[in-house]
Formats: C-alpha cells, sequence, structure tokens
C-alpha cells in the first residue's frame, strides 16, 4: 500500500513537473506555425483600445499572421465603452473570440462564464507553447488581472503600474534633487515650493474626472498608501475608518496645490499638463511613457524622470490596472484553439523584447533583466519595483464593481468640489455601496466574499 | 370578359386602404412599436444581463416604484427640465431674430449662403459638438476665455466647476440648435402669402403689428412642433453632454438621459432601465399634448 501510494506520489509529481518545467528538448520543438495549421485561415475577432500596448501589437501583427495564416480582427473603441461593448457581445452570443479583461472585469466575465480557463486549452500539447511558462509573469500581475477564484482565466497583456512621472528641472529650480519618497513628503515640502499660482505653475495633478479615472485613479489611489480600503472582511464600507478618512482629507489638502478645476481631468489632461511643463508631477500609469517622451507630444526631453509612487503610512502601494487576454466561451471551438495560439504569442517570453520595443510594456519579468531594456526605458526600473508587492484587489473586482465604481465617481467628485463634506460623501458612498452588494447577495452568505 | 367578381376583387376595396398603409406600419412596427412593447415587458422584469444566471423573473412594479422613489432620477429629471427652460427661449429669440433678418428682401445671394451655412451646426454629430466644446471651454487655450479676456474678466475655468459646465453645456445646445429654430421659423414666414403680408405693409408701418398680427399665425404650427421635437430632444440628449463633461463635475451637468445609460449600459439593470425610459415616454407624450392644446392653432385661409 504504502508502495503503491509512493509511486502514485511521485508519478504525479513527475506528471507535475513535466507540465510546469518543460524539458529544454521539448521546448525547441514549438513552431507556432505547425500548431497553427489545422486553424490556418480562421478569423479572430477581439476588441483592442486607443493606448500604446496595442499599437504596439498592432504593428507586430504581420507576423503572427504571416507565420499562422490566423487572421485577427481588431476594434479599436474607447476605453469607457469596451465594457459595454464586449458585454453585449457575449450576452448577445456575438463574434468576439477573445476578451480584453481589464482587472475589475474579471469577475464578472469569469463568474457568468463569458470566458475560459487557461487549464482548458494548457492541457493541449499540440496547441500550447512548452514556453508557456505562466511563472514567467509577474506574480501580481497573473494574480491580478488574469486569475479569479483560484482560476487562471487571462494572460497578463497591457500591464500599467502606476508611477510618479515628474519634471527633475523643475524639482531642481525649487531645490529638490530627487523626487518625494513619501506622500507626507509630497504635500508638505515639496508641494508649496512647487506652486506659483499666479505663474500658473502647480506641484501636483490628479486626474479626477467623473467615471473609472475618479474612482479608480484618484479616490482608490488615496485610501490604500494611507492604510485605508474601500471594503473591510465582512464587505461592509471601511470608508469611515480613520485611515479612510485620512486619506481623503489628504486628498483635499492636495488639491490646494492642483490645478483649478481637476476633477474635469482626464489622463490626458493630467498628461499634457506635465508635458507642457504647467505641473511638475503626476502619478500616471506607465503606459503614458511613450507619450512623455515623444517629442511630437512632450515638451520634456531630459527634464522627464520616473521613480515608484510615493509611500503612504502603509507603505508604498502604487495604482494597478491592466488588461489580460482570454480565450471567450462563445467562440467555436476551432476559433477557440486560434485564439489560444494567438493570446499566448502576443504574450509570450519571445516576442516580449519586441512588444516593449515598440511600445508596449510585458508582463514578462525576463525582460526587464536585460540590461540594455533598463538603459533604455527610463520606466522600467521603478515599474518592477512597484509590481513586486501589491493588493490585487486594489479595486475589487467583483462583478459589482461598475456599480459600486459609478457611486465612488459620482461622490467622490462631489466631495473635491467641496458639495458634500469627506466624512458625510464617505457615508453616502458607504450606504449606496452596501444596497448594491446586499442584493448581490454577500451578506446572507448566498456568495463567497471574492474581490 | 371579365365578370363583375373579378373586377370588384381588382378594384378599390375594403382592404385596399390596409394595403397602402401595411409596409409603413410593418416598419413602425418592427422599429418602434416591438422595441416599445419589448422595454414595456422588460420594466416588469428584473432583467440585468450581467447576471444571467440569476434569470429575468416578472417582479412587477417593482422597477416603477424603484424609479419613483430613486432621488437621483428626480434630480436629473429636474435638471433636464432647467437645462430646457434655459436653452428653449434663447433658442426661440436668436431662431426668430435670424428668420425674421433672413425673411426681409435683397441680398438674395448672402440670403442663401447664410441659409445653407444655417445647416452646418445642425449636421454636426452631437459627439462631435462635445468634443468641439471640451476645445472651447478648455480653460487654459479655449476661445471661450479668449473671448472674455478682450473683455478684461479673468479666465473661468468652465468644466471644472459646476455653474461653469452647465452653462456650457447649455451654450453648446444653443449653438446647435438655433439654426434649427431659425430654420422652422423662416419657414412658416414663407408660408405668409405675400399679397397679405404687401397688403399689410401699406396698411401699417409697424414691424410689431405686422409680426403679431400677420405672420405670428403661420408660426404657430411650427413653433408647435419645435417644442415637441425639442421637448424630446432634450430628454433624449446624451452624445454631447457625455464626451464634454460625462454628467460632471459631481453631478452637475447630469441629465437624465446620462442617468438611463449608466443604469442602462453600466451597471445594466435593462429593467430598471426600461422604466425609466418608459417614464420618460410618458413625459414627452403629455408635454406634446399640452404644446399642442395651449400653442397650436390652425390658419383659417
Amino acid at each position: 500500500m504504502n508502495k503503491l501510494l509512493r509511486t502514485v506520489s511521485a508519478a504525479a509529481l513527475y506528471a507535475v513537473a513535466t507540465f510546469a518545467l518543460p524539458m529544454p528538448s521539448e521546448a525547441a520543438e514549438w513552431d507556432i506555425a505547425k500548431a497553427a495549421e489545422p486553424y490556418k485561415g480562421t478569423e479572430l475577432n477581439v476588441v483592442f483600445l486607443d493606448r500604446p500596448g496595442y499599437r504596439a501589437i498592432i504593428k507586430l501583427l504581420p507576423e503572427f499572421e504571416k507565420a499562422t495564416g490566423i487572421k485577427v480582427n481588431y476594434e479599436i473603441v474607447p476605453y469607457e465603452n469596451t465594457r459595454e461593448r464586449e458585454v453585449l457581445n457575449f450576452s448577445g452570443q456575438g463574434d468576439l473570440s477573445i476578451a480584453l479583461v481589464d482587472l475589475v472585469w474579471i469577475g464578472e466575465f469569469a463568474e457568468n462564464g463569458w470566458i475560459l480557463p487557461v487549464d482548458k486549452f494548457a492541457n493541449d500539447a499540440t496547441i500550447t507553447d512548452p514556453n508557456l511558462n505562466l511563472k514567467g509573469f509577474f506574480p501580481l500581475l497573473l494574480d491580478a488581472f488574469g486569475t479569479w477564484g483560484g482560476t487562471v482565466y487571462g494572460l497578463p497583456f497591457d500591464n500599467y503600474s502606476g508611477l510618479l512621472f515628474y519634471n527633475q528641472c523643475m524639482l531642481k529650480d525649487a531645490g529638490f534633487d530627487k523626487p518625494p519618497a513619501t506622500w507626507k513628503e509630497l504635500l508638505e515640502v515639496y508641494a508649496p515650493k512647487l506652486t506659483d499660482k499666479d505663474k500658473k505653475q502647480y506641484a501636483f495633478a490628479l486626474q479626477s474626472l467623473r467615471g473609472e479615472t475618479q474612482s479608480a485613479d484618484s479616490f482608490m489611489r488615496s485610501l490604500w498608501p494611507h492604510g485605508g480600503s474601500l471594503l473591510d472582511k465582512d464587505f461592509k464600507s471601511n470608508l469611515l475608518s480613520k485611515e479612510s478618512q485620512a486619506g481623503l482629507q489628504y486628498r483635499q489638502k492636495l488639491m490646494e496645490y492642483m490645478p483649478p478645476g481637476i476633477v474635469s481631468w482626464d489622463h490626458a489632461e493630467a498628461v499634457n499638463a506635465l508635458a507642457q511643463g504647467q505641473v511638475a508631477m503626476i502619478t500616471e500609469w506607465s503606459a503614458f511613457y511613450p507619450t512623455l517622451t515623444d517629442p511630437k507630444t512632450s515638451k520634456l526631453g531630459d527634464c522627464l524622470a520616473v521613480a515608484p509612487e510615493p509611500a503612504g503610512e502603509a507603505g508604498r502601494l502604487p495604482a494597478l490596472g491592466g488588461f489580460s487576454l482570454a480565450v471567450a466561451a462563445q467562440a467555436p471551438e476551432e476559433e477557440q484553439k486560434a485564439a489560444w495560439i494567438f493570446i499566448q504569442w502576443a504574450t509570450s517570453e519571445a516576442i516580449a523584447r519586441a512588444y516593449v520595443d515598440a511600445g508596449g510594456v510585458s508582463g514578462r519579468m525576463k525582460v526587464y533583466e536585460d540590461p540594455q531594456v533598463k538603459a533604455t526605458y527610463k520606466f522600467v526600473e521603478p515599474m518592477v519595483a512597484s509590481w513586486q508587492k501589491g493588493v490585487p484587489e486594489y479595486r475589487p473586482r467583483f462583478p459589482a464593481w461598475p456599480a459600486v465604481s459609478e457611486v465612488i465617481a459620482e461622490f467622490g467628485t462631489k466631495m473635491m468640489l467641496g458639495e458634500v463634506t469627506v466624512e458625510g460623501g464617505s457615508k453616502e458612498i458607504g450606504n449606496r455601496m452596501e444596497a448594491i452588494l446586499k442584493q448581490e447577495g454577500y451578506y446572507d452568505g448566498k456568495k463567497k466574499l471574492l474581490q | 370578359m371579365t365578370t363583375p367578381s373579378t373586377r370588384r376583387r381588382l378594384a378599390y376595396g375594403r382592404w385596399t386602404p390596409f394595403w397602402f398603409l401595411a409596409p409603413a406600419v410593418l416598419a413602425l412596427f418592427l422599429i418602434g412599436i416591438w422595441p416599445t412593447l419589448f422595454a414595456l415587458v422588460t420594466s416588469l422584469r428584473r432583467y440585468n444581463i450581467t447576471r444571467p444566471r440569476d434569470g429575468f423573473p416578472f417582479i412587477g412594479l417593482d422597477n416603477y416604484v424603484q424609479v419613483l422613489t430613486d432621488p437621483t432620477f428626480w434630480d436629473t429629471l429636474g435638471r433636464t427640465a432647467g437645462f430646457f427652460l434655459v436653452v428653449m427661449p434663447i433658442q426661440v429669440a436668436l431662431g426668430l431674430a435670424i428668420a425674421l433678418m433672413l425673411h426681409r428682401p435683397g441680398l438674395g445671394m448672402l440670403r442663401s449662403l447664410a441659409r445653407v451655412s444655417l445647416v452646418v451646426p445642425l449636421a454636426t454629430t452631437y459627439a462631435v459638438v462635445g468634443l468641439l466644446g471640451r476645445l472651447i471651454f478648455n480653460r487654459d487655450f479655449g476661445v471661450a476665455n479668449a473671448l472674455i479676456g478682450l473683455f478684461g474678466f479673468p479666465p473661468i475655468d468652465w468644466l471644472g466647476n459646476p455653474t461653469g459646465a452647465f452653462v456650457a453645456i447649455c451654450v453648446m445646445d444653443i449653438w446647435q440648435w438655433t439654426p434649427f429654430c431659425a430654420l422652422i421659423f423662416l419657414s412658416g414666414l414663407s408660408m405668409v402669402p405675400v399679397d397679405i403680408e404687401e397688403a399689410a405693409r401699406l396698411e401699417t408701418p409697424s414691424k410689431w403689428a405686422l409680426f403679431w398680427q400677420v405672420q405670428r399665425p403661420y408660426l404657430l404650427p411650427g413653433f408647435t412642433a419645435m417644442l415637441i421635437l425639442r421637448s424630446a430632444d432634450v430628454l433624449k440628449l446624451f452624445d454631447m453632454v457625455f464626451t464634454m463633461t460625462r454628467g460632471g463635475p459631481g453631478a452637475a451637468t447630469e441629465l437624465i438621459s446620462i442617468y438611463i445609460q449608466r443604469v442602462g449600459f453600466r451597471v445594466f439593470d435593462m429593467g430598471l432601465a426600461s422604466a425609466q425610459a418608459l417614464l420618460l415616454l410618458v413625459i414627452t407624450v403629455v408635454l406634446a399634448r399640452v404644446y399642442i392644446r395651449f400653442f397650436y392653432r390652425e390658419i383659417e385661409a
């Protein structure tokens, strides 16, 4: 009996080992053209955004299409309409074969069965790259962007970390030779010296337009570093906790050093203000790096510098965001397999370098070890540092998020405008959010508390 | 030889009008009536398409109760009414002024040019108007601030403060829809028989008397149509405001249609959104009846 057990467990171990660590000889055998042979002529449909990561993959696409004979049809949709487009497509059994999954949609897409677990394909050696190596992704990214309830659905594709982009010339003129290390320092030491309202110069800009920008970029960014959070462990509002309130009050104080009308600023305005020398510092997604280095869109030149987001009382918890690609369950089986081949290719270690050079941000760890990459792209080091530790539920990823996000967006902007007090607004958000979560069944034990 | 019975079949019969109307009715049914009926049924269900596993059970009038007790619904409806009451009188006044100017005899070439250029704002897509608005009212390089700067006013942060943003969407709506009012009034003015108008001009030097006694009756049917169309339009005004402010800052420019879009296409609660939309339909119909009752007069030839 013991022997049998031993044999079985040894066999199991072996199986796990061979799956997780493919032999180099096997690795050499992956031939994407051969794997794609049966799916030649298949057309894949996917929604893309008008952002650098997508422009990069579009640049590399002909290579994939030539090698595989699989055609990828992409439609570029503004971010704010993407979820609407995909949800309608999936619930109406439309033509999308690949889902572009923002990390906050993963719960909704997975629970509705709109996307398929990676496991469904990864065991099929004929269509799976032996170098798939899920462990090669930053664990935080795979976990946050692609995983729901312990199951991997999507592979990290368009990856962001919040970073502090700053104008080092402005900082130098004000007597600083390095960026602020903490939010406290930013507010108390840096902000007053970098703001000159008569010259229309401001220390900081925090994009806060009503919408996902307000809820994700502005509101949540004010909670986590200060030790606050949206929900407590029972999924009740945690916004009235001392830490959350401190974070939101901090945002109000910092507004004094931001350009007026910051509640109407989206990413484009914040990035542009830094690029034109109107503000000294912004915390923005790593994906905007190419916009800030391009002389066509930025006057910064060598003045641009990048650092990790400042730390708060709770440590450095920068904003986390990004998209994974997952196979859509509604696609016919052949198309699913072709989609799987495409997704592996687009997120593979093999094209990671080319992807980065084309303006994308790969989720593969290895590519950033390359000294040449580190030297060329200033954002790499702070970004890699930011991805070492973080909270996957920076914004809860459950299906109720879009509804909660709407509430936060409305009262978050009202709070900034002073139409409601920080405490009053927090109460209002808390009540409305709890009503939504109650309806979802989180409070009567019907639903597991996953975020 | 044709028997009397066949002849009757080919001739005008009881069903003839039906066949003539059928294509129009069918089209109307497909694009208007069927979706409305579907919305009616949906409004009686819990119908969230991102929760297919919960099914779409009938819940009676729950959605309507929820809409009527929802403070945000009433806030946004009130804001929409406020918007209408601000833009409509201005559009009517400016539209009438433009129409009367264009109706004056003389300057043929320039008049036709002006008439054609009136169509430009109307032909502009709402979303583009919104994007233009974002540029015009930009704090740092917008035309609006440059203009008020000429008169020595300090720059205003239009889109960043609630009143400024509301004014900005009003201005863009007035820009886009004043020409519509002008064209309708112009067509009304051109319906006034020339001999009557000329006789009146000989009769009295007062332009006001001419307008009130002779031209006004011809303008009322168009005015009624304008009110009906603009009310319906303002109730469903979405793209322009969304691209310009997304309903913000705070809730300053959140009109009813923006709110319904949020419920319908962000939260995907189609049941609730359908109930809201049907209530809007009722409001539109009631308003239309009111306008016809108070403003519409048949012209007696």
